[in-house]
């Protein structure tokens, strides 16, 4: 599509619908929110789009993010699924690993929630391997046939498939797949070994129970939302973000929808590498603050971390995903009193009813409100005067619910909610860093969702962080971040031998494999070979352990770079390393089709007088003084690069307020992102 | 006069308001949380990394926990009785910067001999790079680790069942330096290697604890270097106080008195003789008594409990009892006592052995039991009684060498008033840890499995059901052994308010075989081609089977958990 002027990404989070369109031409973002339709999530895609008001013609890319299926286990509206294994195996998914949250480590009165497949729909057959992969009995094909009309009988509609040992060789599930299709082709079918070809039977099977559960309704949202799009003159390429990084086609998408499960989220860790990228930072943290929950990842050396082991409602899940770590400590953690002692969170306040301050009926302080009373959020401005806040009902419930039962003032109570949430997620943050073998304060932290900029200057303080970045529209800088997303696809195998044992030829040969499965898939969805970049890891421990370190595999290195790559990020990470064997756990191909990042222009420098932006002053909370005092304003779109704000200051945008403390000043750079540093002692 | 008694903090200097408090308090625990994280990741056995079998506390300088990371659930405070034991041991004035001491010794480590606990003293302020200046500074406190070693040349490989002094559970460390100053002792690591019949895993783990002990180390110094040494004490006096307070005041809430149970392990190892156990609770003004007198004298086999171990099952039930949901600290724990003759079985003295000493696991729900005559529809029924634990010793073929796999597996819980007991699930005693999945076993042992699944009508039938357990059939396709390790397949899970009990436990040996027999604790040699099989029990039922609800009923059979022969004998219910 030669003439296609824009490209749109979408992201839907809990509250709001965020677009962004991008104009190849000019370069010029813009933004527009919808609520978030949970009825018909395409409703609140399409009022978003409309918001922007595109013309869909002249659209090449339209990218998406969206937690459907994450909200489809939440809410329990999946399809209703079963399970085809092993003759006497039919309960590996109900008794899972036997473990209860450890948040219930100690109640005895636990009870399990629902779990997303009914006993009576599930079923053992006849065929087994064994650990190595050796056919010790043979797939009972008419017991295969007979199982699935069992299961339709019994209204099931989505089926997933998983043997004992399948990662070895998966043809008993193909074999099973075909059976099942050709009796019954209107039935979905999922096997374990094309979404996780990895050792364990339980988390294989519930990887595969989630991809049978969420793909039918996926199917339809997708479908649903193409037409929608094609309807208003969309032509252009349609991708999903995956949780791991990357994009997929929509096409690729309903075929394998446990990889967006995340997808969301994962917007602007992309975003954040590709702003690692234009700033010349090689280490971020990003840190994404929302309504319910704060999100944090490590971008070390220009890459974000990953993990192959993900967990959705207590289920595991085998796919690779963002190493994101979750707190549940966001604008609407409620704060509360535990016999003297304040708490905040987890406990949400959500969308409805929401903080006290959004007047839905919210009756408990939440961090928000004592934002509100602490003076950050101006009642009258919230998302740029769409929204009228309630300030005194704010100030009111934490005056009777947390300051007078203290014995303190409003303010000292406000500050304390704060006090609190920090240190609640400081060590959780910093221990994403120390896990890798990094000292958090070499990190910039970058600031987004609709909270960031107001907490991350006092993360970054207490932390000992130097910088922090504020991209504009920081609420909606995980569809941002969507627009530079390159195609990719991951494929993996489980190895379980020792390293000596191999030759370089033996792994080389492996990997040639694994790559000619990446490049089939990523091909299939319109990736030139020629454009396709690799990444080859093969994941090494020590014999015994559980826990393996990835190391980078490519023809040049031989079995000693491997132990003494290894051995140095063990090091690095543990701060001990031994003589022991080594063995390879899984090995892993990451096929990437490259995609052009959205550039984002050096800006014309100001006249260096930030009085242009100034706006009537307010009173907050000063944590460098621990003061209520006078805080300039600025209006961040009158901002030009080379200003430079002394703290305390506020920054408001509209959807977003930075707040910088005494002892901490603003500077925006040449790209219009504010940086907010220290003021050296 | 020793240059680093603990300093109390000046008085007056500071008092905390309930934000700083929990600021501080939040602070402790992330460090606890981050030696956990260190632990995990760098174990080498899969008892550490998957059974969650260690615990991890944080201490003042007065040695009280002041925090905790989540760990198995029976190790709940045990590092507090091995601390002060191994302290006064080695002396207070012993202790210098850079030191780990280990400690195995049961009768103060609170836990069998192959549970090695590791703690080290944190002084404040941190060394300097030169190191090793005479003054220490002030102690801060201390930072412990346990967890569970795969060997240590006890006389058997894997657990040892049967036997009869302390001396044949493996090689013992009653307080011992690891590291001096900050320096390995390489001849304590040489003890280890050659004493131990798989020392890559243990030195590894050893590694993996000191590890974890270092970073909790640096996290205090910071902690205290961030808020001052004042507003840290003035903090920790103020949120122990809140939750012993909380505590007592939540066990004024429960109805006052005093309540004995008696149930049986099964033997002791060594005869076939069941072994009496008998507790008695008695919740009075804000204190909640145990009491273990008239329980079995101390046996020949290793079934005592060390006192360390008998408190901290005690602590297990309390808990679930007084703060479930509570992050731990000593406060939780301060209105607890527990009382046990020494040379019972639930006070182990020297040379009783104590090898399995999975007593506890049972000491849990006897407590319960108790307790619930008082505290009626709030307890739960019994929980399939005991861990049915299995382990496998041999050769692998494939590799030659010798392999000792564990694995747990799941029983049905109890019901309770309002609800059907959950599972199948790990016992209460173990909520968090995980079963070592099939293709593991299969890949690094001599079995393989024929079967896993629920067992119908395994859940005591009531009012409300208990959880339903399991049945696992195993086939050997390689010579060994196989360790039988549960303490209750002779007696049944108790059920409560006219509820009915389940099936007991059973591990059939030889099964479909003219030797086939019931077996309990129990190392079995076994060849290629037998088979075992394991049905758990089920949790007990509460309440007349007669008031059950009939679509609860139709439920239960449609999704098997029940058979047709089961709904008419117990709810006289026709399909």
């Amino acid at each position: 599509m030669p003439d296609a002027r824009y490209q749109i990404s979408v992201d839907i989070g809990g509250t709001f619908v965020d677009a962004m369109e991008l104009d190849q031409e000019t370069h010029r973002i813009r933004f527009r929110k919808a609520s978030t339709t949970p009825a018909e999530p395409w409703r609140g895609v399409i009022d978003a789009v409309d918001a922007l008001g595109t013309d869909l013609g002249a659209v090449g890319l339209f990218i998406h993010g969206t937690t459907l299926g994450l909200n489809a286990v939440l809410e329990r509206r999946g399809e209703v699924t079963g399970i085809i294994t092993n003759d006497g195996m039919a309960d590996i998914f109900l008794i899972g690993r036997g473990n209860i949250p450890s948040s219930h480590m100690y109640d005895f009165r636990y009870e399990r929630p629902p779990a997303l497949v009914e006993r009576r729909h599930t079923i053992g057959v006849r065929g087994r391997l064994d650990h190595r992969g050796r056919e010790i009995e043979a797939l009972d094909e008419d017991g295969v046939r007979e199982a699935a009309d069992h299961l339709v009988a019994l209204g099931v509609r989505s089926i997933a498939v998983c043997f004992l040992h399948s990662y070895r060789d998966p043809a008993h599930e193909q074999r099973t797949a075909e059976i099942v299709r050709a009796a019954h082709p209107e039935i979905t079918v999922s096997t374990s070994t094309s979404i996780a070809r990895e050792y364990r039977e339980y988390e294989r099977t519930a990887t595969t129970v989630l991809d049978a559960y969420i793909r039918p309704i996926f199917e339809r949202y997708v479908g649903d939302l193409e037409r929608e799009l094609a309807a208003r003159g969309f032509a252009g390429r349609f991708l999903i973000m995956r949780s791991g990084g990357g994009s997929m086609t929509a096409a690729a998408a309903q075929r394998s929808p446990t990889n967006t499960v995340l997808s969301g989220p994962a917007g602007g860790i992309v975003g954040g590498c590709h702003l690692a990228d234009v700033l010349g930072r090689r280490d971020l943290l990003t840190v994404d603050i929302g309504g319910t929950s704060l999100d944090a990842c490590v971008i070390e050396g220009g890459a974000a971390a990953s993990a192959f082991e993900a967990e959705l409602e207590h289920y595991p899940l085998l796919v690779p995903i963002y190493d994101i770590r979750t707190i549940g400590a966001g604008g609407g953690s409620i704060a509360w009193l535990d016999g003297g002692l304040l708490k905040v969170g987890p406990r949400s306040a959500g969308a409805v009813p929401g903080p006290v301050c959004y007047g839905r009926g919210g009756l408990d302080p939440t961090v928000t409100d004592a934002a509100v009373c602490l003076g950050y959020v101006d009642p009258a401005s919230f998302l740029s005067g769409t929204m009228q806040l309630a300030g005194d009902a704010a100030i009111a419930a934490v005056e009777s619910t947390l300051a007078g039962p203290l014995g303190v003032t409003v303010e000292q109570a406000a500050a304390g909610v704060f006090d609190v949430l920090l240190a609640r997620t400081v060590g959780a943050v910093r221990q994403i860093t120390v896990e890798r073998g990094h000292d958090p304060r070499s990190f910039s932290l970058v600031a987004f969702g609709g909270a960031g900029p107001l907490i991350a200057p006092l993360l970054a303080r207490e932390m000992g962080i130097a910088e922090v970045v504020v991209p504009a529209d920081p609420s909606g800088f995980s569809a941002w971040g969507m627009l530079g997303a390159d195609l990719m696809d991951d494929v993996s195998r489980t190895v379980l031998g020792l390293l000596d044992d191999f030759d370089v030829d033996a792994l080389g040969e492996l990997f040639a494999e694994l790559d000619g499965e990446a490049m089939a898939a990523i091909g299939e969805q319109g990736v030139d070979a020629a454009d396709v970049v690799f990444e080859r890891q093969i994941e090494l421990r020590y014999l015994g352990q559980e826990h393996a370190l990835p190391v980078a595999f490519s023809e040049s290195v031989d079995l000693a770079s491997l132990r003494k790559s290894f051995e140095e990020l063990h090091l690095a990470r543990y701060g001990h390393a031994m003589d022991n064997r080594l063995q390879v756990l899984n090995v892993r191909v990451r096929a990437i089709g490259r995609a052009e990042r959205p550039a984002i222009p050096v800006l014309p420098p100001g006249d260096g007088d930030p009085a242009r932006a100034r706006v009537v002053p307010r009173l907050a909370y000063d944590f460098g003084t621990r003061a209520t005092v006078e805080f300039d304003v600025y209006d961040r779109t009158r901002l030009q690069p080379g200003d430079v704000l002394a703290g305390p200051v506020l920054v408001d945008e509209g959807t977003a307020t930075t707040v910088v403390h005494s002892g901490q000043r603003v500077e925006v750079e040449e790209h219009g992102f504010l940086l907010v540093t220290a003021v050296p002692a | 006069v020793s240059a680093h008694r603990a300093r109390p903090a000046e008085p007056g200097s500071a008092v905390s308001d309930g934000a700083t408090t929990e600021v501080v308090r939040s602070y402790l625990v992330a460090a606890a949380e981050e030696m956990r994280a260190t632990l995990i990741r760098t174990a080498f056995n899969p008892v550490i990394y998957e059974v969650l079998d260690f615990g991890i506390s944080i201490y003042d300088a007065e040695m009280r926990a002041i925090a905790e990371a989540p760990g198995l659930t029976m190790f709940l405070g045990a590092n507090d009785y091995s601390l002060r034991m191994g302290v006064e041991y080695v002396g207070l004035g012993e202790l210098h910067r850079g030191d780990v001491v280990m400690l195995n010794y049961p009768y103060w480590n609170a836990a069998h001999a192959y549970d090695a606990t590791m703690f080290a003293p944190v002084f404040e302020p941190p060394a300097d790079a030169d190191g090793g200046s005479g003054d220490d500074g002030v102690l801060l406190g201390f930072v412990c680790v346990r967890a569970h070693w795969m060997d240590l040349g006890a006389k058997d490989p894997g657990y040892v069942l049967d036997s009869t002094d302390v001396h044949q559970e493996g090689i013992l460390f009653p307080g011992t330096k690891v590291f001096e100053r900050g320096v390995l002792n390489h001849q304590v690591v040489e003890l280890i290697r050659f004493n131990s019949r798989m020392p890559e895993l243990v030195i590894g783990d050893m590694h993996a604890q000191v590890a974890a002990l270092r970073t909790g180390e640096r996290r205090l110094v910071e902690v205290v270097g961030k808020f001052g040494r004042a507003v840290v004490d003035a903090a920790v006096e103020e949120f122990l106080g809140h939750a012993e307070r909380a505590t007592r005041e939540a066990l004024l809430a429960l109805p006052q008195g005093s309540w004995s149970a008696v149930d049986w392990l099964d033997d002791d190892g060594i005869s076939a003789e069941p072994v009496r156990m008998e507790v008695t609770v008695t919740i009075r003004d804000g204190s909640f008594i145990v009491d273990f007198a008239g329980s079995s004298p101390a046996t020949t086999g290793p079934v005592n409990m060390p006192f360390g171990s008998t408190i901290a099952s005690a602590r297990v039930a309390f808990k679930s009892i007084t703060s479930p949901f509570a992050q731990n600290n000593h406060g939780f724990m301060a209105p607890l006592e527990v009382r046990a003759e020494p040379g019972t079985l639930f006070h182990a003295v020297y040379p009783a052995p104590t090898f399995t000493q999975w007593t506890g696991n049972q000491a849990v729900e006897l407590i319960f039991k108790a307790v619930a005559q008082g505290l009626g529809d709030t307890m739960p029924a019994c929980s399939g009684g005991d861990v049915p634990g299995f382990m496998m010793v041999g050769i692998h073929p494939d590799t030659g060498e010798l392999f000792a796999i564990s694995n747990n597996d799941v029983v049905g819980w109890g019901a309770t008033a309002t609800h059907d007991g959950a599972g199948p699930l790990n016992h209460p005693c173990q909520t968090v840890a995980r079963n070592t999945p099939m293709e593991v076993m299969e890949a690094r042992t001599g079995m393989r499995f024929e079967r896993l699944e629920i067992s119908a009508d395994s859940g005591g039938a009531g009012r409300f059901r208990g959880g339903c357990g399991v049945r696992r059939d195993i086939v050997f396709v390689s010579d060994g052994e196989f360790l039988s390790v549960i303490k209750k397949t002779k007696s049944a899970p108790w059920a409560l308010a006219g509820g009915l009990s389940p099936v007991p436990n059973r591990v059939i040996a030889f099964a479909g075989t003219d030797r086939e027999r019931a077996i309990s604790t129990e190392r079995l040699v076994v060849k290629a081609g037998d088979r075992v099989r394991l049905l758990t029990a089920g949790g007990g039922g509460h309440g007349d089977p007669a008031e059950r609800d009939p679509a609860a009923i139709r439920r239960d059979l449609d999704q098997g958990y029940i058979t047709a022969g089961a709904a008419r004998e117990h709810y006289g219910y026709e399909t």
